[in-house]
């Protein structure tokens, strides 16, 4: 799921970007996944979802923790961990985040729907052949 | 409004004709509307409905919780919905969508591939929850239009409107359903409205009488057995199939079987009809000449008189005729079946592989007595069988589910008049005991079934318990009414004896003589006396 998070993250980097890690305080790709989880889900069932990605991710990246979900289902408290991180620390608790969201998908509804629900905002990805496993969530 | 054409009538001022004289001329009427019928993709649902759900209908599927209302939905959702047309499926406070995408997956007619496509869910909770009815109307359709949606489901209907009633009134909720139905009909999408309701909601929510189809689904429990039943209580413009009908919840989704099986034609006999040889010559003549062909025939006796045999015969001899047969037997395993059959000379096992016999062994218990009746009439279907035995009618019952055995005889008085109306002959067996004092044809109230009835019974004469045949009943026509005396030998049952007529009372099986005693050697005693 890690290499996923990974490829998603860099559709979401500008393309005149040269370094591979966006030095922005924002957490793109789970930005562009809110609407549209939201609409399927609900804000509230978009929110307990993100809320447990950042539970399980905060287990593997300490900075994390100080990071909250707002009941709109935004990532609140970012500024601050941006500011002190390096940039390589930063991105990591993205990939970590994004993953462990994605693994929660698939541990619910299976790779097939979730590869569908996440390739209609992402197209490349079917043409990538990404593989979203059997459900492992790593 | 431009009144309709018609067609030009002769006047008799014109002809000279008298009015009566005048050929009639048919009017021409204007066209009906022709609505078209959405399948449900659940199997036997659209004979229930009478073709399928009215198109552009708005539908409420109703019942207590865990009686398959979402399932029905999503197989109905699944089953026609197109990217062009997509199904719009709205949840309102109900089962979280993760969850209802993560169990209904499991089912077969789910097609991943038509999820965020042909199949959109949107989640109208929020709407429903932070504004007011007017919001989520003119987000349902914002939505469809924009889809331009072909089926809307709206899951569950009965949370958003028990949240707007206590918000703003029934009367809001009715002019919300009001104005909600009409944009959808004019839309032309076909609307299904899901909600956990009891049965006395039905007369006092006037929800009930706003729309065109009710679909009720409810969970009857008897003894240890839970069976869930569907009826249509209510579908304007066509003719569904009354009454409750078993539905289940396989790995495929629901399967519905309706009461009359699918075979509402009831064709009448036509009035020469051919007699079918049993097999047993005797038996034939006593008959008038065999079963008359598209009769159900009940062969009534205890254990051990050979109503198997008889039955084995009847399918062998109409093989020979080059008919088909299908042999439903729920007692003997069908190896034992066609080891008899051998023992009589009869290849049963060739019929089988060259596809003329199936033999069904029916014995699982916990079966509905209509998914038993679906095996037996596909089976019929597939080998084109003209004849049917069903070994036995005990064991039947016994095969099904407690909560089933009530519905036993009609639902087989069902079967049995939409086959034998069909022309196909049946042969059913039934085990009696006999208690030596009178003639029962069967325990069951099932004689009415059946055309004929043949009753096979032991009859002590001479120290020997023997066994009798007579033909009790035989609708179509005249028959022997003798009482004659059959054995099971190498040839199967073999009637041997024209009838006695120097034994008196032999119906109750302990006849008494009237006539004299053949002189006749006396048998061996079968053990030696013991001796001192």
């Amino acid at each position: 799921m890690r290499s996923i998070a990974q490829r998603l993250i860099s559709y979401e980097t500008p393309k005149n970007d040269s370094s591979e890690i966006s030095d922005t305080a924002t957490f793109q790709v789970t930005e562009r996944l809110r609407p549209h989880l939201a609409t399927l889900m609900g804000n509230g069932g978009f929110r307990a979802l993100l809320a447990r990605a950042l539970k399980l991710a905060s287990a593997e990246v300490s900075w994390l923790r100080a990071v909250e979900v707002s009941p709109e289902g935004v990532l609140e408290g970012l500024e601050k961990p941006h500011a002190r991180l390096t940039p390589a620390q930063f991105h990591e608790g993205r990939i970590v985040l994004l993953a462990q969201l994605l693994g929660l998908l698939v541990a619910f509804i299976g790779p097939g729907l979730t590869s569908r629900l996440v390739g209609e905002i992402w197209p490349q990805l079917a043409a990538d052949n990404v593989n979203f496993g059997n459900g492992d969530k790593k | 409004m431009k009144k309709p054409k018609r067609t030009a009538r002769l006047s008799p001022s014109k002809t000279g004709l008298s009015k009566s004289a005048l050929p009639k001329q048919p009017v021409s009427n204007p066209a009906k509307v022709r609505i078209h019928k959405l399948s449900t993709g659940v199997p036997g649902l659209d004979d229930i409905l009478g073709g399928g759900v009215p198109e552009f209908s708005l539908n409420m599927l109703a019942g207590a919780p865990g009686c398959g209302k979402t399932t029905l939905v999503h197989q109905i959702a699944f089953a026609n919905a197109t990217p062009k047309k997509p199904a719009l499926y709205f949840t309102v406070l109900g089962e979280p969508v993760l969850k209802m995408m993560r169990y209904q997956q499991q089912f077969s007619y789910f097609d991943e591939a038509k999820v965020g496509t042909a199949v959109r869910f949107i989640n109208l909770s929020d709407v429903v929850l932070g504004k007011d009815l007017a919001a989520v109307l003119e987000e349902i359709i914002a939505q469809v239009t924009a889809a331009d949606a072909g089926v809307v489901v709206l899951d569950s209907f009965r949370t958003l409107a028990r949240k707007a009633t206590s918000d703003v009134g029934e009367v809001e909720v009715q002019s919300f359903l009001h104005r909600l139905a009409q944009f959808l009909t004019s839309w032309q999408a076909t609307t299904f409205l899901v909600g956990e309701y009891d049965e006395d909601e039905v007369r006092d929510n006037s929800l009930f009488t706003m729309v065109d189809g009710i679909f009720w689904l409810s969970q009857v429990t008897e003894r240890n057995s839970v069976v869930r039943k569907l009826q249509i209580m209510k579908l304007r413009g066509q003719a569904t199939v009354p009454g409750l009908h078993t539905v289940r919840i396989t790995s495929d989704g629901l399967q519905a079987f309706s009461r009359t099986l699918g075979l509402m034609s009831d064709k009448p006999k036509p009035a020469r009809r051919r007699r079918l040889s049993t097999g047993i010559p005797e038996l034939d003549n006593m008959l008038g000449g065999g079963i008359l062909e598209g009769d159900s025939m009940l062969v009534a006796g205890p254990s051990g008189t050979g109503k198997s045999a008889l039955a084995t015969q009847f399918i062998a001899e109409g093989l020979r005729q080059g008919e088909s047969g299908i042999m439903a037997i729920f007692e003997e395993r069908p190896e034992g079946y066609t080891q008899r059959a051998d023992s009589f000379g009869l290849n049963l096992k060739a019929a089988e592989q060259k596809g003329t016999l199936e033999l069904l062994y029916l014995r699982p218990l916990d079966l509905s007595v209509d998914e038993t009746m679906l095996a037996i009439l596909e089976a019929i279907k597939r080998v084109g069988a003209k004849r049917l035995v069903i070994d036995s009618l005990v064991g039947f019952e016994m095969a099904l589910a407690p909560g089933f055995r009530t519905d036993f005889r009609e639902s087989l008085y069902r079967m049995i008049g939409a086959l034998t109306g069909a022309g196909i002959t049946i042969l059913s067996t039934v085990e009696v005991e006999d208690n030596f004092t009178s003639l029962q044809f069967s325990h069951y109230a099932i004689s009415f079934l059946t055309d004929d009835i043949v009753r096979l019974r032991y009859v002590e004469i001479d120290g020997q318990l023997r066994k009798m045949m007579v033909v009790i009943k035989m609708r179509g026509g005249n028959h022997s009414k003798d009482i004659r005396e059959y054995v099971i030998t190498s040839q199967g049952v073999v009637v041997i004896h024209p009838r006695r007529t120097d034994y008196a009372e032999m119906s109750t099986g302990i006849p008494h003589r009237t006539g004299p005693r053949k002189a006749q050697e006396n048998e061996a005693a079968p053990e030696p006396k013991a001796s001192n």
